[in-house]
């Protein structure tokens, strides 16, 4: 029995800024821009929301599939820390604008970043058991982000956007190696969202977590799997990207305990094995509950850029995705050409280059309307249409779901038309 | 040389070895050395690395300054 993603695909808004304009704006420490290797990051618009951005990443894939194979799309997922209620998930939206048959299972997880992840094995494991042959589950990690001046330099690096995951038995994107896993959970208050307008975060208690949690979930992950060994199982690894600066430190650690390779030897391996997963990451920021998933769009698209097996080798792929809180996961999965093609057909790289680039003014304007995205306000309108001038230099190629705003606490939405 | 001097000279020259034009003070925090995230976490890894420890970094996450991680890391060698 073969389970895994049958297409992938990411959403990341319509508009990004230069890290270092953002930098330069704050007033930040332009010397530790070095560290944090992010070259953008993704803005949100007030009319972008946890719904839109889900739809927004889905369509392409739900577009593909013919009438038949949509209606076997049995389960939906959306994982957020976004979320927009206390009871009503996104999912309950995003399949009325996804348009999937209501025969469909419909629901919302949480675990900060890692929530997509555990879904994904939750549906790969329902489509592996058999228990309704030619299902399809369909996930998606969805997310806003409320940071200001008040994160520092976290703001940099996080992003905004979602990650679909059409998860089925013809894993053309990343066939995944069942019962290859392992994982970590402790409680933690590392990072958290206590309130619908601000984030909280301990840096130096969140990124620890994350290495040791890296390195007990591969501890976990090699008692399962007989021979598993960090240095060759794996031609690429693609990991949760809180800043790509971070999965290099990750990848230090890892060797350094698991090959007892010094830190300076570790260069061309890093080089090799890791940085394709980087590209997207560092133009994007953290995509939260997506980010090990933009991550592997990346690697996909980027397969034997740096010397590694080219598409046409079959390649195995180790993925790490860590979430505050916390919860954790080692896995892995092959990608070979069809990875490749699938993944080409979304033209992701068009979709980053096509964002408006912001003045620092323009996005400290922004930053006021997007910390309200996920107020529940009972009435509020958002005119599209005072943000013209930043859509009119993005380069939008098909229609997309935009927020108009809420009206009796139920959120509004239209479809903006490219044409 | 006591093992606490030991370790000293040990977390002395891995700051010394990432932060190279860092004046180390043992009343400081690695972050008041100049050290981000990253800086820091390459320190501690090294630090246990050379002590020969398999501590999670977690372990080491709170101590106030330079003096207070010799304590902890002291402890844990003797």
């Amino acid at each position: 029995m073969s389970a895994g993603i049958e297409a992938l695909n990411v959403y990341c808004g319509l508009a990004q800024i230069p890290v270092r304009s953002l930098f330069e704006g704050r007033g930040l420490d332009l010397d530790r821009m070095g560290n944090l290797m992010m070259r953008n990051r993704s803005v949100g618009l007030p009319f972008e929301d946890p719904v839109t951005n889900a739809v927004n990443a889905a369509v392409p894939i739900v577009d593909r599939l013919d009438p038949a194979e949509r209606d076997r799309v049995e389960i939906l997922i959306t994982s957020t820390e976004s979320g927009l209620d206390y009871s009503k998930s996104v999912a309950s939206y995003v399949h009325e604008y996804l348009g999937l048959p209501r025969s469909c299972r419909v629901v919302e997880v949480k675990q900060a970043c890692y929530a997509a992840t555990a879904a994904v094995q939750m549906a790969v494991a329902y489509v592996a058991s058999g228990v309704s042959p030619g299902a399809k589950a369909l996930v998606i990690a969805t997310d806003v982000a409320l940071v200001d001046e008040r994160a520092q330099y976290a703001e940099p690096a996080t992003g905004a956007g979602a990650a679909a995951v059409l998860v089925g038995e013809d894993p053309r994107v990343l066939d995944v190696d069942l019962g290859a896993f392992g994982n970590h959970s402790y409680e933690t208050l590392d990072s958290a969202r206590p309130s619908p307008s601000f984030d909280i975060a301990d840096s130096d208690r969140s990124l620890f977590a994350y290495l040791d949690c890296l390195t007990n979930c591969f501890e976990d992950y090699r008692s399962r799997v007989e021979g598993a060994d960090f240095a060759t199982t794996f031609d690429y690894l693609a990991m949760h990207t809180p800043f790509a600066g971070m999965v290099k430190a990750a990848h230090r650690k890892l060797m350094r305990e698991f090959t007892g390779t010094a830190p300076a030897e570790a260069e061309e391996d890093f080089t090799r094995r890791v940085l394709p997963s980087l590209a997207y990451p560092s133009a994007v920021g953290n995509l939260c509950s997506g980010s090990v998933y933009l991550a592997l769009c990346s690697l996909i698209d980027h397969l034997g850029d740096a010397g590694g097996p080219q598409p046409d080798d079959r390649a195995r792929v180790g993925l790490y995705s860590y979430g505050s809180g916390c919860s954790s996961e080692f896995f892995s999965g092959l990608v070979d050409r069809r990875s490749a093609e699938e993944l080409a057909a979304m033209r992701i790289p068009d979709h980053l280059a096509g964002r408006c680039a912001l003045t620092f003014e323009e996005y400290a304007g922004l930053l006021p309307a997007n910390l309200r995205c996920l107020v529940p306000d009972q009435d509020r309108r958002i005119d599209v249409e005072a943000y013209e001038g930043i859509l009119d230099r993005a380069r939008i190629d098909r229609d997309l779901l935009v927020n108009t705003g809420t009206k009796d606490y139920h959120r509004t939405y239209e479809w903006l038309s490219y044409e | 040389m006591t093992v606490r001097e030991d370790v000293r000279l040990v977390v002395h020259q891995q700051i010394a070895e990432i932060l190279p034009s860092a004046r180390i003070s043992g009343e400081l925090h690695l972050r008041e050395l100049g050290a981000d995230s990253v800086d820091r976490v390459e320190i501690l890894l090294g630090v246990l690395d050379r002590l020969g420890l398999r501590a999670p970094l977690s372990d080491v996450r709170d101590v106030p300054n330079v003096d207070a991680l010799v304590d902890v890391l002291a402890e844990r060698v003797s």
